[in-house]
């Protein structure tokens, strides 16, 4: 163990070492999705007319501040470098203001504005950004560095003598603390650090890291990395993973034969919106689902009512500039290619979307482009006409689409609905062919009440077989469809039948209610 | 400050971007050597061979030239003998040229009437070259030196932080009229809107407050008071004004006002009415009455004329079918509705109204009228012209249309023909016709004349289709419209990096009399008065 000791300057260094460590991890893997995401919710530019707004606010200029830190989260990496930079420069401020000597107990208190400052950050959840000033997070703790370096200064100069710099090797004179016991204090050290932050997160918004990494993966138009991340965690049951997940599922096809495949019963975001009032945070994913349900006007109102309230945002503007390339509004799409143009690093962005700008065949020949395309309406009509969230009350209703995607979309709007005479109609465009596994499956709940199905689709007899032994295993749950739905889920993931008896119990009940002459029904 | 400090202040992007400012200078003389290119010039805002006032601020404008590390312009008289320069300005390779702005009024003053000769020089790889130059004429009115508009984002339902604004058209200054919340605040949350002077003039006015402590502020000189134009026997509260050029009156539409939003139209958002009267209101003492209520007709929009004896206004027909129909079924029939302007004299002494007259049968057209505005002289009907519908800002037809009064044959011989057919204009030699000069394909709408009825200043969305800014076009002595321009900004990129829209343009020859401060109190810590409604 000899060769292990150390000295206290030493032992001192590698305290914050592994804090600095500790925290970049932190910022940078643990939380770097939820950063990187509050970037992307947030704009930061220097002139003056973009930030207005901004700097008119209270403590306008802390946020413009905060802002601009957040820029460098466009690789988590460098902006959690930076967080935990200012992270591990607190505890040497708060050391050296609270005097604390590195060999003292008290020396702990040290790490408490660091970690409470990590704890509030995931306490607050999407609140980070969502329905929130973005420029908070990083705003209040360049002002906490700000406090504690005013504070050191002002100590360092009218105090005499002055305190002892925190690591100049006088520890040693101090009692020495045994080599295990350093070791188990920089473990101590690390649980204290990394765990509340990470507990809060993990109790409190499990949904967080999720819905962020699959956010960043949608940045990346990486839809299988979106489709897997919903996979992983196909128990947690939230709005936004369903919403993410489903646009995955359209930019890979997939969304007739998956959507049943993670649970979709939506636990509370604890979130509030601007009026700090609940929310059930339909407003994160609107704007993204209206525009990949191909419903291009909505999205567009959905993103300036975004603008409105939140000022500009880059991924308001994004997707604004997407919609403008789609509507071949080029001198609009290059007013938003312009003002992108003024935040940080976002060159990839404006050089792809830019060269789209006046050219039709390049908008066009863009994958996801095309892909939403599909699902464009046919004819005009109003958003009030429908129920919300519109890209789900349009999308069940549809009577006409340009594409077998729309219809497919169409179907599977009613199937999450559970809207099933509007289900039903719509199958009859299948009659004759192999209908996707989740229509079947869809249509084979139906077959009790109506056996012309069959006869229409008799390809689905042994799906019926099926459906049977899995009406027969059920039964003891069917008084406790809450229960089943948790305790059924591994057995019969990704099957419709479950789905339409345990999931998403909401929709179940709106349904209940209509047929029963209650409240409208409506998708959920 | 606030502009300097985001570069200061806003992190090491600041910092790099204030180094590399500071570390050029812009070229200070027109080249010795160059050759001309016959490249045309990308120049925004387009200030070609426009028409300016002599009293404008600098038209600062911004080159666009890939290859080009640095501008000069150079503008001269075009009376001048051989062009000896007038004033050089330089710019950097963003090419932005900020014209210095004494040096700009001493040649616009000197200038008056006359054209001036920009030429562009651009300093390439290879030298420098010229462009073909374009001409800016002066002309010998000045233009009202305020304009008031409202600065929001544009559209759809929801607002946040908006306001009414006062420029100074003869430099840069922006005052603030009155702003709503900076940040969000459920309890106080409220939109400002439909600004409106007495006669070009600011020592009255009025806007509305919707939402939290809703009304319609009245000012009177510095003063300032709220009121509350409701009654159970009025659709909602007033809507669109007009006072009346000298009487304590104003005029109002009376609208129940719906939106919607398109799902897969060239068009994004329509604005209906499903009802709606005028009403007049008496300022001095707050009461209010109907000027019109009718079943079926749609009347909105009202304009005195500048003598004050007769009100224009734009109706449409409502079928019968949808006397009591929900918004979505009028909504279905949105495309149907056509305004017409209609005029009815006004006698100040009773106070009593005539007969309405057609004056613009859009119908008849197949089109639809909407903002009627009458010349300072009253001689010239300016309306825009749409497909349908009347808030026409957020249609692409959209025009600014004109009309010659002097030569309509019935001005100011009231018939009874509101509601029954009529004998239109339209085969009479004063038929309506485009602003053709300062029209756009794009939305061009609301507008204003100034107080000596040479200038119009009107809300387009020319620029990218969405967002609406300021135009000015100068309109002759004879009666013709020339090409607009935008109005000038410090930076000439502002118009593209601002994300709200300007709505309602108003000119005025003075700056707003009443306080920031004063306004807060007043929506904010004032109730709004009741007006007395006269059956």
């Amino acid at each position: 163990m000899k060769g292990l000791s150390l000295t206290q300057k030493q032992k001192t260094l590698t305290a914050v070492s592994v804090f600095f460590l500790l925290t970049w991890l932190w910022a940078s893997w643990w939380m770097g999705d939820v950063f990187r995401m509050a970037r992307e919710y947030s704009f930061y530019a220097t002139e003056d007319t973009l930030m207005h707004g901004l700097w008119q606010q209270s403590f306008g200029l802390l946020w413009v501040i905060g802002r601009a830190l957040l820029t460098l989260y466009r690789w988590p990496v460098v902006g959690g470098l930076l967080v935990a930079l200012l992270l591990t420069a607190s505890i040497e401020l708060t050391s050296y203001c609270l005097r604390l000597r590195p060999a003292s107990p008290l020396r702990a208190l040290a790490y408490v504005p660091a970690v409470a400052w990590m704890s509030w950050i995931a306490w607050r959840g999407l609140n980070l950004y969502y329905q929130q000033e973005p420029g908070i997070a990083l705003g209040t703790l360049f002002l906490g560095i700000v406090v504690l370096a005013l504070d050191a200064f002002i100590i360092w100069t009218f105090k005499k003598p002055h305190p002892q710099p925190l690591s100049n090797g006088r520890g040693e004179s101090m009692p020495q603390q045994s080599p295990f016991s350093f070791y188990l204090s920089l473990f101590i050290l690390s649980l204290f650090t990394f765990v509340p932050p990470a507990l809060i997160t993990h109790l409190r918004h499990p949904y967080l890291r999720p819905v962020t990494k699959m956010e960043v993966q949608m940045l990346n138009e990486d839809w299988k990395g979106m489709v897997e991340t919903a996979h992983d965690n196909a128990k947690l049951s939230y709005r936004p993973i369903a919403a993410y997940y489903a646009i995955a599922l359209v930019q890979t096809g997939q969304l007739a034969e998956n959507l049943f495949d993670i649970r979709l019963d939506y636990d509370s975001l604890y979130v509030k919106g601007w009026s700090g009032d609940a929310d059930v945070g339909t407003t994160y994913y609107l704007a993204d689902c209206n525009f990949h349900a191909g419903l291009f006007r909505a999205a567009t109102h959905t993103a300036m009512e975004q603008l409105t309230m939140n000022g500009p945002s880059l991924h308001d503007l994004k997707l604004l500039t997407r919609l403008a390339l789609l509507d071949h509004d080029w001198a609009l799409a290059r007013k938003y290619l312009t003002i992108i143009d003024r935040t940080p690093f976002e060159g990839d962005f404006v050089e792809r979307y830019g060269a789209m700008v006046g050219d039709s065949a390049a908008v066009a020949a863009d994958p996801v482009f095309a892909r939403v395309r599909l699902t464009e309406p046919v004819a005009d009509s109003f958003e009030s006409f429908y129920q919300s969230p519109i890209f789900l009350g349009y999308t069940a209703v549809l009577t006409a689409g340009r594409s077998m995607q729309a219809l497919q979309q169409s179907l599977m709007a009613n199937l999450y609905s559970k809207r099933m005479p509007d289900f039903l109609m719509r199958c009859e465009a299948l009659v004759g062919t192999t209908p996707p596994r989740t229509i079947a499956e869809g249509l084979v709940t139906q077959t009790i009440k109506n056996p012309a199905i069959l006869q229409a689709f008799p390809q689905l007899q042994m799906n019926v077989q099926v459906f049977r032994g899995f009406v027969q295993n059920v039964q003891p749950y069917m008084k406790d469809r809450a229960r089943g739905g948790i305790e059924l889920f591994d057995q019969y993931r990704g099957y419709y039948p479950y789905y339409y008896f345990f999931g998403n119990l909401k929709a179940t009940r709106k349904k209940e209610d209509k047929e029963h002459g209650g409240s409208n029904a409506g998708v959920n | 400050m606030r502009q300097l400090l985001p570069s200061l202040m806003g992190g090491v992007w600041g910092w790099v971007f204030f180094f590399l400012s500071s570390c050029t200078t812009k070229p200070t003389a027109i080249p010795t050597a160059f050759s001309e290119t016959a490249d045309s010039l990308v120049v925004f805002p387009d200030y070609r061979d426009v028409t300016i006032p002599p009293n404008i601020a600098p038209l600062n404008f911004m080159v666009t030239d890939a290859g080009a590390s640095e501008f000069v312009a150079s503008i001269e008289e075009a009376r001048q003998s051989q062009g000896s320069p007038c004033l050089v300005v330089g710019a950097l390779a963003d090419g932005k040229f900020d014209i210095d702005s004494i040096a700009w009024r001493r040649i616009l003053s000197d200038a008056k009437g006359q054209d001036l000769t920009i030429s562009i020089y651009a300093h390439r790889p290879a030298g420098w070259v010229r462009y073909a130059p374009f001409t800016l004429s002066v002309a010998e009115e000045e233009i009202d030196p305020y304009l008031s508009y409202r600065l929001i984002e544009p559209g759809y339902e929801l607002y946040r932080q908006l306001g009414l604004y006062q420029r100074n058209l003869t430099n840069f200054q922006e005052a603030v009229i009155y702003e709503n919340n900076r940040s969000f605040d459920a309890d106080n949350n409220h939109c400002v809107n439909c600004h409106n002077y007495q006669a070009y003039d600011t020592e009255r006015m009025l806007f509305h407050v919707r939402a939290s402590h809703g009304g319609t502020v009245i000012v009177n000189g510095s003063e300032a008071h709220k009121v509350a134009i409701r009654h159970d026997s009025i659709l909602s509260s007033g809507v669109y004004p007009s006072w009346h050029p000298t009487q304590p009156l104003v005029a109002f539409s009376t609208n129940k006002t719906g939106q919607v939003f398109h799902m897969y139209h060239p068009e994004k958002i329509e604005v209906l009415d499903e009802a709606s009267d005028l009403l007049l209101y008496d300022a001095e003492a707050n009461s209010v009455r109907h000027i019109l209520r009718t079943d079926d007709a749609l009347e909105t929009f009202p304009c005195w004329a500048p003598d004050g004896q007769t009100l224009y206004y734009c109706s449409a027909t409502l079928p019968e079918s949808l006397y009591d129909a929900a918004a979505s079924e009028i909504a279905l029939k949105y495309d149907s509705l056509l305004y017409n302007i209609y005029a009815m004299s006004y006698d100040s002494i009773t106070r009593s109204f005539g007969e309405p007259q057609l004056v613009v049968d859009a119908a008849g057209m197949g089109k639809s009228t909407s903002v009627p505005r009458v010349s300072p002289d009253g001689r010239y009907l300016l309306f825009t012209l749409g497909d349908y519908g009347q808030f026409h800002i957020w249609h692409k037809s959209a025009d600014l249309w004109l009309m010659d009064l002097s030569r309509v044959p019935y001005m100011g011989q009231p018939s009874p023909i509101y509601g029954t057919s009529v004998s239109h204009v339209w085969d009479t030699p004063t038929q309506p016709a485009p602003l053709t000069d300062a029209n756009s394909p794009a939305a061009d709408s609301y507008h204003g004349w100034s107080s000596n009825g040479r200038w119009i200043a009107f809300a387009t969305r020319r620029i990218d289709g969405n967002y609406s800014r300021v135009f000015i076009s100068y309109f002759d002595r004879e009666g013709r419209d020339h090409k607009a321009f935008l109005l000038p900004q410090r930076d000439p990129e502002h118009n593209t990096l601002l994300l709200k829209s300007y709505n309602v343009p108003e000119l005025t020859k003075a700056p707003i009399r009443v306080s920031n401060e004063k306004l807060r109190h007043v929506v904010l810590h004032t109730e709004a008065a009741p007006a007395t409604y006269i059956p």
